[in-house]
């Protein structure tokens, strides 16, 4: 901190020091970037789509997605966010969870069934990519039973994804009717792409703050966990204090109630 | 055994001449009810015929639950014994001890709980009984005799017309009560000097994950978040539960509004498009970190407070009234996040001490 | 009759020789009980204490409730490696590799929830029936003790696995220790021997989960029973029910073996809970680390209510003269000790109210005492309301509600719905007071229908007593239960016979029963 016979020296200097930090911090990035990004570009790009694809991607874009996107995907006002840069992890967690195209505007947009088959939905992550590029999934197994993968991927779902999707995994309410989906139905690339794209209101966790290895390890974990029979019985949503309650009454006081009037009734 | 009505004879008083060979075993009870204020006014079997279908159909239903009962017990000896429970991940055997141990051991429990109910609504023979309950104060002369005893008692002592007794009675006894408290206070009590001011934050402390890596600008995307803690031995650790650090990288146009709303003396606290907010909600300590890209709100998930990030992390809806702290940020040479200077603020649920 | 040789047995002999028990004994075994199906709702609660220390010894042996930091090693897999409390540690012990462990962990969090629950519905029916007037003043007092060191004994069981959620639990009791004006800084700190979490709080809170409450509470639930006992159980009005006497059955055989019945079946209650619905998996929450939480997280039921309160608490904090009353303080620390304070003192605000200052033996059936039942329902409602407001994440999440929404309608539930229930009660009892009356006049509908000479039909009544010159009954109102029913009045055969299977058995023709007043309530209080 600026000491008292400084400050006013610093505050001449502090009007400044945003701008600095800011060309500063901006230079990093462009270091960084290059530093890292021709890397994980070259290991993600291991699908390249034929301009075969693009051109299919592109009619399915203009029957299916223009209206709210709008032509070669600059966004309409107040309709659809522009697509240029997206990159093909989202066009695929969006499309292939049925979020996208959405029914109607609302607060979120939720899962359903797809309406675009895989090879169609391949096709227009295809276009997105070659209008603006973005990030990519990855090729191959996205998971590990090791258990020290499945161990280390528990303790980041609990750093960085408990907080919204719960730590059964069941979702969970966000400010005014949004919500962190429940991760029952997601797939590995589902879980990939969302970490790595930061769908609607989730936060990006990009290659150089997760690492792959280590979104693995998420994914892992959480499928573990999905997997994993509750060894104490029903799980009830394995939501916590809330659905016990909910039991201790319908199922224990309601059930020792109906024992009271037998016992107290006239035999 | 028949519904007689006997009110011949006050209750409590002998009347009868219990050796009387005469005296069926139920006459006894009725004079043991009669001496103890209680009288059975109706005493009558569940089948006046013995033997009928209907007394052996109830005979067999409870034998049937007895049964029951204890092929529960066995079954939950067998499991508890031989069943593997060792735990294994995924969907295994394992997974049914415990809902198969309950189950038996509630069937046992309820076998015998329900034989008995059943046993004493079908084949006990059905009664009302009539006791006096004598309510109410003891018999005035009882009460004056143990007044009298209490009072002489105070009076011997002289307390009254003693007053020099009473109190040095005083002076003696009530020191002994704090000498008594005072281990079991005084030795708990621990001076919070200002330890809720201050932080494992400091002048240039690195920001560092949970793993203890330092984190550069290039680390996080655009709309993505981070968990971060102070750099130094254990700071990750429960020994700094007020440190733990949201640091967000805003977008460029939210962050223009973000830095546009800078409080006074937080227009530096930024590095370029990333801010770095108290992960401790200042209402009740709860992480706050339920952060939503797109509206730039932090909520809490356990009662609901929201921030908004782009204004200074405000609460906007929620019990909290007060901003999340920001912590002041900058990037040492290397490039790496490190912090100002410690909190100006003290992070976490308000107090009584804090301005 | 053949007269059966009266041997009380060597050792009941052996026994009197020497403590001469032979009429306190026989006393004990005649003493009489009532019989009423909501009486049982407090043995409930005691029935699930015994659960509690039965359980509770078991997990004393393999708990350690030590801060000490150990890395897991053990069976579950998903936690391998992972830095933890050795209090955690050793709650996945129980869980995973202690055989029979995790049913008693579940089955001791299940007795706990029902022990709450129980002393809940207990405590309504004691209100509602105005079974704490006197002379059991001193009853409700014990019984709200009993309450307020539940839910503390509840709290102290539920923070010492030192899992996540526990960990964000004591997180909040330590800012609402902290909201407390003048002292709570201080007093935070010394509970927590320094800065939060410490590692003293956990042996803390367990030598005062497994020690001083359960002694407490061992105590204050004897004197609760030795009260009943000494003072006797009230009993619902009926025929030859009266201040003065207690018409039932006898300890033994009759009320000794339901009870020791009922025992069974809420220890079975118990153990099909804990087998069967999985309560508290630590193992999902992991060790508590101060920057982890989870959406939705909770306390227990029995602490909803100020969660709720909590999250309903507009923003509303003072600050004057460089000190601060946080907002916490007014829904953790003010709300319940006002909540508390009233309802313990009820009997005594009711004397006042009411100038009733009598001795009663007899309940009150709650529409009787309409002005009690609605301030009752009114309470009820306003708790409930808080209640549901501690779920409003889950419910918003699971039924698709805006979470700001769930919050507003709280804020807005929390001062209409009391006052809402209030009318709503009151004009329920005097409604079905009204109806007793009615019944009490015209007597019961019989269902047959007559046509009049002038072609109007109308339904016979049966009276139920004497009737004067124009054919309405002439017995008066007296609180007892009113049969409402042909059946109940014993012209009918029991149209539910036996408890789950009803038999319709066809009868003869109904006959005209002798009005008497002998059948009026015969069926007494069910």
């Amino acid at each position: 901190m600026i000491s008292s016979s400084a400050a006013r020296v610093g505050d001449r200097f502090r009007r400044h020091s945003g701008l600095v930090v800011l060309a500063l911090a901006l230079g990093l990035l462009g270091t960084m970037y290059a530093a890292f990004a021709p890397v994980s570009q070259a290991d993600e790009q291991k699908t390249t789509a034929s301009a075969e694809d693009v051109r299919e991607g592109q009619q399915l874009f203009e029957g299916g997605c223009i209206t709210c996107h709008g032509r070669n995907a600059q966004g309409v006002q107040d309709r659809g966010p522009s697509l240029i840069g997206v990159g093909a992890a989202s066009v695929e967690f969006q499309v292939g969870t049925g979020r996208m195209p959405m029914a109607r505007n609302e607060a979120q947009a939720v899962r359903k069934p797809a309406l675009y088959d895989d090879k169609q939905t391949r096709q227009l992550a295809a276009y997105v990519e070659s209008i603006g590029g973005g990030p990519q999934l990855p090729s191959g197994e996205l998971r590990s039973t090791d258990k020290d993968v499945i161990a280390e991927g528990g303790r980041l779902f609990r750093l960085n994804c408990s907080s919204c999707h719960a730590f059964g995994m069941g979702g969970g309410a966000l400010s005014s009717g949004k919500f962190a989906p429940s991760l029952q139905p997601s797939t590995d690339r589902d879980l990939y792409a969302a970490m790595l794209t930061g769908p609607q209101n989730m936060p990006v966790f990009g290659d150089n703050q997760l690492t792959r290895d280590e979104k693995k390890a998420i994914i892992s974990y959480v499928q573990a966990q999905k997997g994993d029979q509750d060894p104490g019985g029903a799980g009830i949503g394995r939501t916590g204090p809330v659905p016990e309650g909910l039991v201790v009454f319908l199922v224990g006081i309601v059930g020792l109630l109906i024992a009271t009037l037998w016992i107290a009734g006239k035999s | 055994m028949t519904s007689v009505h006997d009110h011949s004879s006050p209750a409590g008083e002998p009347t009868v001449d219990v050796d009387d060979p005469a005296l069926s075993q139920f006459d006894l009870v009725r004079e043991g009810a009669r001496r103890d204020g209680v009288e059975i006014v109706h005493y009558a079997p569940r089948f006046p015929v013995p033997g009928t279908r209907e007394e052996r159909r109830a005979e067999r239903r409870i034998a049937t639950l007895f049964v029951l009962a204890g092929l529960g017990s066995l079954a939950f000896l067998v499991i508890y014994s031989v069943w593997p429970f060792e735990y294994q991940l995924g969907a295994g055997r394992d997974k049914w001890f415990t809902p198969l141990l309950g189950v038996t051991l509630a069937l046992a429990f309820f076998g015998v709980g329900a034989g008995i109910i059943v046993w004493s609504k079908r084949l006990m023979p059905e009664e009302i009984a009539v006791q006096d309950r004598h309510d109410g104060a003891s018999d005035p002369a009882e009460r004056k005799l143990t007044a009298a005893t209490l009072l002489s008692a105070y009076e011997e002592t002289g307390l009254r017309r003693r007053p020099l007794l009473k109190g040095a009675l005083a002076i003696g006894v009530a020191p002994m009560g704090l000498a008594l408290g005072a281990p079991f206070i005084g030795s708990l009590i621990t001076d919070p000097k200002d330890d809720l001011f201050h932080t494992g934050f400091g002048k240039g402390t690195h920001l560092v994950r949970h793993d203890g890596t330092k984190i550069r600008p290039a680390d996080l995307k655009p709309g993505g978040i981070e968990t971060v803690f102070p750099g130094i031995p254990g700071g990750a650790t429960n020994a700094h539960a007020d440190s733990p650090t949201l640091l967000i990288h805003l977008r460029e146009n939210e962050a223009e509004k973000a830095i546009a709303n800078s409080r006074k003396g937080y227009e530096d606290a930024h590095v370029g498009n990333f801010f770095a907010y108290s992960k401790i909600c200042t209402h009740a300590g709860c992480p706050a970190s339920l952060y939503e890209q797109q509206t730039n709100r932090l909520l809490c998930p356990c009662h609901q407070s929201q921030f908004d990030v782009l204004d200074g992390c405000r609460p906007v809806f929620g019990p909290a009234t007060r901003s999340l702290p920001q912590l002041h940020i900058a990037l040492d040479e290397e490039g790496y996040f490190v912090s100002q200077h410690d909190y100006k603020l003290a992070i976490g649920p308000a107090f009584w001490e804090r301005p | 009759m053949k007269r059966p040789t009266i041997d009380p047995g060597k050792s009941a002999a052996w026994t009197d020789d020497r403590l001469a028990v032979a009429s306190p004994v026989r006393r004990l075994m005649n003493k009489v009980f009532p019989d009423h199906w909501s009486f049982l709702l407090g043995e409930i609660a005691l029935y699930s204490f015994v659960v509690l220390l039965l359980s509770g010894v078991f997990l004393t042996l393999f708990f350690d409730p030590s801060m000490q930091e150990v890395v897991y090693q053990g069976p579950y897999t998903p936690l391998y490696g992972i830095p933890m409390s050795r209090a955690f540690e050793s709650s996945l012990e129980i869980s995973f590799e202690v055989r029979g462990g995790l049913i008693m962990r579940q089955i001791h969090h299940w007795a706990a929830l029902l022990f709450m629950a129980s002393i809940l519905v207990h405590m309504f029916r004691v209100f509602f029936t105005g079974a704490f007037r006197r002379p059991r003043e001193l009853n409700w007092l014990i019984g709200m003790t009993l309450l307020i060191l539940g839910i503390l004994e509840g709290f102290a069981g539920y923070s010492l696995p030192d899992d996540a959620l526990s960990g964000t639990g004591l997180r909040i009791m330590h800012a609402i220790v902290l909201s407390i004006p003048v002292i709570g800084t201080w007093t935070a700190f010394a509970l927590f021997g320094g800065e939060f979490p410490g590692t003293d709080i956990v042996p803390r809170l367990y030598i005062v989960h497994v020690l001083l409450v359960p002694g407490l509470l061992l105590a204050l639930i004897g004197a609760h029973m030795g009260l009943l006992v000494k003072q006797k159980h009230t009993q619902f009005p009926g025929p030859g029910r009266t201040e003065d006497n207690v018409v039932g059955h006898r300890m033994v055989p009759g009320f000794a073996a339901k009870a020791g019945g009922f025992f069974m079946i809420v220890f079975a209650m118990i153990a099909f809970l804990g087998g069967v619905f999985q309560i508290n998996p630590i193992w999902l929450f992991g060790p508590y680390e101060a920057a982890v939480v989870s959406a939705g997280s909770q306390p227990d039921w029995y602490v909803g209510f100020l969660d709720g309160s909590t999250r309903l608490m507009p923003p509303w904090e003072i600050t004057a003269f460089g000190h601060t009353v946080p907002a916490l303080f007014w829904p953790t620390v003010v709300l319940p000790g006002i909540l508390f304070t009233v309802a313990m003192l009820y009997p005594w605000l009711e004397q006042r109210y009411t100038g009733d200052r009598a001795h009663h033996n007899l309940l009150q059936r709650p529409r009787d005492v309409p002005d009690r039942t609605a301030l009752g329902a009114m309470a009820v409602g306003f708790y409930v309301v808080l209640f549901i407001s501690g779920g409003n994440d889950i419910i918003a999440e699971k039924f698709d509600i805006s979470l700001n929404a769930m919050t507003w309608i709280g804020r807005v539930g929390l001062l209409v719905v009391p006052p809402l229930a209030y009318y709503v009660a009151h004009r329920l009892c005097l409604g079905l007071q009204q109806n007793d009356r009615e019944t009490l006049v015209h007597g019961v509908e019989t269902g047959i229908i007559r046509r009049l000479p002038n072609g109007a039909f109308v339904e016979v009544h049966q009276p139920l007593g004497p009737v004067d010159d124009h054919g309405h009954g002439e017995l008066g109102y007296a609180g007892w239960a009113v049969p409402k029913k042909m059946n109940r009045l014993g012209a009918l055969g029991s149209s539910v016979k036996g408890f789950f299977v009803p038999i319709e058995q066809p009868t003869e023709a109904p006959v005209s029963p002798a009005p008497s007043r002998e059948l009026t309530g015969a069926r007494g209080d069910d």
